[in-house]
């Protein structure tokens, strides 16, 4: 692979993430990193030992005129700086959120192929070795025809980044058209969009807070549940985002007219749900031990990868960086279509506006 | 003289209000992170009516929090930091955090007080059983300590180097592992537990305790000695246990507890492992244990806190008793 230098602007959690999975990637470096907090810019290359940092994003691409810019800024500042970046010659990795809203979004897209450089967002989920098996399963007819598909991801607002956010009135999640849904649910969606890929199914979005008000500031408005149904041609899909439900769990469901999978993110198992076989009482008691046996055999399967050094836990994220620097070497198309990437932020836009419009009308209400 | 406490709403900033509540004359402003927080202060304040309680709800990143706290204050006790989080959280809510409230404090030189840690000293450069003491150098590689540490090192050149350019007068203290009801258990120079079973790690070290009434005191006397300024100060308390002393009477008092005892040469050879396999699986496992990091806390240091004395603090508090009202708490905590 032709080498390639990296740039990383925003340099927050994800982004340590993001110097470790480049790091791991022959013919790929960091070579600079950058946030309008220099302070931050400065631990993250100290930590790293990358060679420059900067807090002008526009001195960074001057000087070091990298092949390939990472931004890994909150969502409010992908726009500027993909646009930044593209006009600037460079390729461009953005996380997810790929931009506030689909117009947004669409004005990324239109530069970069305007400017013929390649973009891409951070569904690190559908390059993940789980998710990249239930396709095949799907492209090889084993799952016959999709019915539904149920995709879920619970979160802990307890954890690391919740604490953060719910500690800081001004943190940059509250300030999100859909808050604390808009910075998590493209992993929820891009696993619905494999299966159903329209523009437009009718969605039904409903969300609710249960964590007790009591702040008096932004941080009451943030809503913790979120409940959607897609309605599709073809099939239909729930989506859910929980931040109370205990354990934690993230998987996808899809129930198929030949067989039903669970790709379980937690335990890291592709499960085919196993039904009954055979009459009667027997045929009710055999399903659980096949059921068990789906999961032994994924978790012998995990303890090989492990060996390998293949159970990484950002595995995903590492693929999509392969693909998406291959991509530019070959001159080929990007790993996520921009199609896909537009299809998902209308979604979004249209979960929030009625999420938005919901909770107006339930304030009419009272 | 009015005053800013900044953490206030942590373990040692409580501690510290209180004493400086129960001063003559005392006018006080709080930097708080919750109404919890604040209303706590409130209720401790109720025991010195004739004293001042200003109580700020806000945040050390939001400017205009920053800036409605250090109005017209004269000396900043600044104890806010992060212990807990991502790498990036914990720099952001020491390191970057500290830089606002310094620009905040443009102006007018202040008296800053900066509670910092032991941990910025350059321990795995010393030999088994050195002292260290204030005139021991500073870590050369922060990058390789834990994020904490390295984030207090960069807050305290930070607080040096923003302090000489502005002319503030600035005390440094660097507190060791602050103890005492309502602390947390267990120090991680004493050991850690996994899967269920306890690494004690320490052995013979001694463990450089400050019950939190003794360091609170410590920073209300470094904070008015005029010597001090410009000077920085370990904050340990005397007569320390050594590591197997702690745990042994933890189990006593506490909670029993299914240790492991792994010698400081097995521990080394453990780290080396670790970080071989940190490598070679491309980062699979962290590398929780590093020849550096134990170096840094288990390779024999001791500790001394002669310039703190000779400015007039000695801990109110003995060892002793402060182990014996801590492991009390603990204990009904557990029950509880």
């Amino acid at each position: 692979m032709r080498p390639l230098k990296i740039a990383i602007v925003g340099c927050g959690k994800i982004a340590d993430a993001h110097v470790e999975e480049v790091g791991k990637i022959a013919g790929a470096h960091v070579a600079a990193v950058c946030d309008r907090e220099l302070l931050m810019a400065e631990q993250l290359a100290v930590r790293y030992g990358v060679k420059s940092h900067y807090h002008d994003f526009a001195q960074l691409l001057a000087e070091i005129r990298p092949d390939v810019v990472h931004i890994t800024t909150p969502p409010q500042s992908h726009l500027a700086l993909a646009l930044q970046s593209l006009d600037a010659g460079s390729h461009v990795y953005i996380e997810k959120p790929f931009a506030m809203t689909r117009a947004e979004s669409a004005r990324i897209v239109e530069q970069a192929t305007r400017v013929g450089r390649l973009v891409t967002v951070g569904h690190s989920f559908a390059f993940d070795p789980l998710t990249i098996a239930l396709r095949q399963m799907r492209d090889d007819g084993f799952l016959g025809d999709v019915v539904h598909v149920e995709s879920h991801l619970g979160y802990n607002l307890s954890g690391a980044f919740g604490a953060a956010l719910m500690g800081d009135r001004s943190h940059w999640v509250h300030g999100l058209p859909g808050k604390l849904f808009h910075n998590n649910i493209d992993h929820v969606l891009h696993k619905i969009e494999d299966f159903i890929p329209e523009d437009a199914p009718r969605i039904v979005a409903r969300a609710t807070r249960r964590l007790p008000a009591g702040f008096g500031d932004e941080r009451d408005d943030l809503m913790d549940e979120l409940r959607v149904m897609l309605e599709g041609s073809t099939a239909t899909a729930f989506a859910t985002f929980s931040s109370h439900a205990v354990p934690v769990r993230h998987f996808a469901r899809v129930w198929g007219t030949r067989n039903t999978v669970t790709a379980d993110y937690v335990t890291r198992v592709l499960a085919v749900e196993q039904g009954e076989k055979y009459p009667s009482a027997i045929g009710r008691l055999l399903p659980a031990f096949a059921q068990a046996r789906e999961y032994r055999r994924g978790g012998w399967k995990n303890v090989r990868r492990f060996m390998r050094s293949e159970f990484q836990f950002f595995s995903g994220m590492n693929e999509l960086f392969r693909r998406f620097y291959q991509s530019i070497n070959d001159g080929g198309t990007p790993p996520i279509a921009y199609g896909r990437i537009l299809r998902i932020a209308g979604w979004m836009d249209d979960i929030f506006a009625q999420v938005e419009s919901g909770l107006k009308s339930r304030e009419g209400v009272r | 003289m009015k005053r800013l406490v900044t953490g206030a709403g942590g373990f040692l900033g409580r501690a510290l209000v209180e004493k400086l509540l129960a001063r003559p004359g005392a006018d006080l402003r709080c930097l708080v992170r919750s109404e919890v927080q604040a209303d706590r202060l409130r209720a401790l304040a109720l025991a010195y009516p004739a004293a001042q309680l200003e109580v700020v709800t806000g945040n050390l990143l939001a400017r205009d929090d920053v800036a409605r706290a250090v109005d017209g204050v004269d000396v900043v006790y600044h104890l806010a930091a992060s212990l807990k989080g991502s790498p990036a959280d914990i720099f952001l809510n020491t390191v970057v955090a500290s830089n606002r409230l310094l620009d905040a404090l443009a102006g007018p030189p202040r008296t800053i007080v900066m509670v910092s840690s032991l941990g910025v000293y350059g321990t795995a450069a010393l030999g088994h059983n050195a002292v260290l003491d204030e005139a021991t150098p500073l870590e050369p590689h922060p990058e390789r300590r834990d994020v904490y540490s390295h984030a207090k090192w960069r807050q305290e050149k930070l607080f040096r180097d923003r302090c000489a350019h502005d002319g503030h007068r600035l005390v440094i203290l660097r507190p060791g592992v602050i103890y005492g009801p309502g602390g947390a258990p267990i120090s991680a120079r004493v050991g850690l537990n996994l899967f269920g079973v306890f690494l004690h790690l320490g052995g013979n070290n001694v463990i450089p305790l400050t019950h939190v009434e003794n360091c609170a005191d410590a920073i209300v006397a470094a904070s008015e000695h005029p010597d001090a300024v410009g000077q920085a100060f370990n904050v340990i308390d005397d007569d320390l246990p050594t590591s197997r002393r702690y745990l042994s009477r933890y189990r006593r008092d506490v909670a029993p507890l299914r240790t492991l005892w792994i010698p400081y040469g097995a521990m080394q050879a453990l780290s080396r492992t670790v970080e071989w396999y940190h490598r070679y699986s491309r980062g699979q496992l962290p590398a929780v244990f590093t020849r550096y990091k134990t170096a840094t806390l288990w390779k024999g240091t001791r500790f001394d806190n002669g310039k703190l004395k000779r400015i007039g603090w000695s801990p109110r508090i003995s060892t002793r008793d402060g182990l014996r009202a801590s492991f009390a708490w603990l204990r009904e905590a557990k029950s509880a």
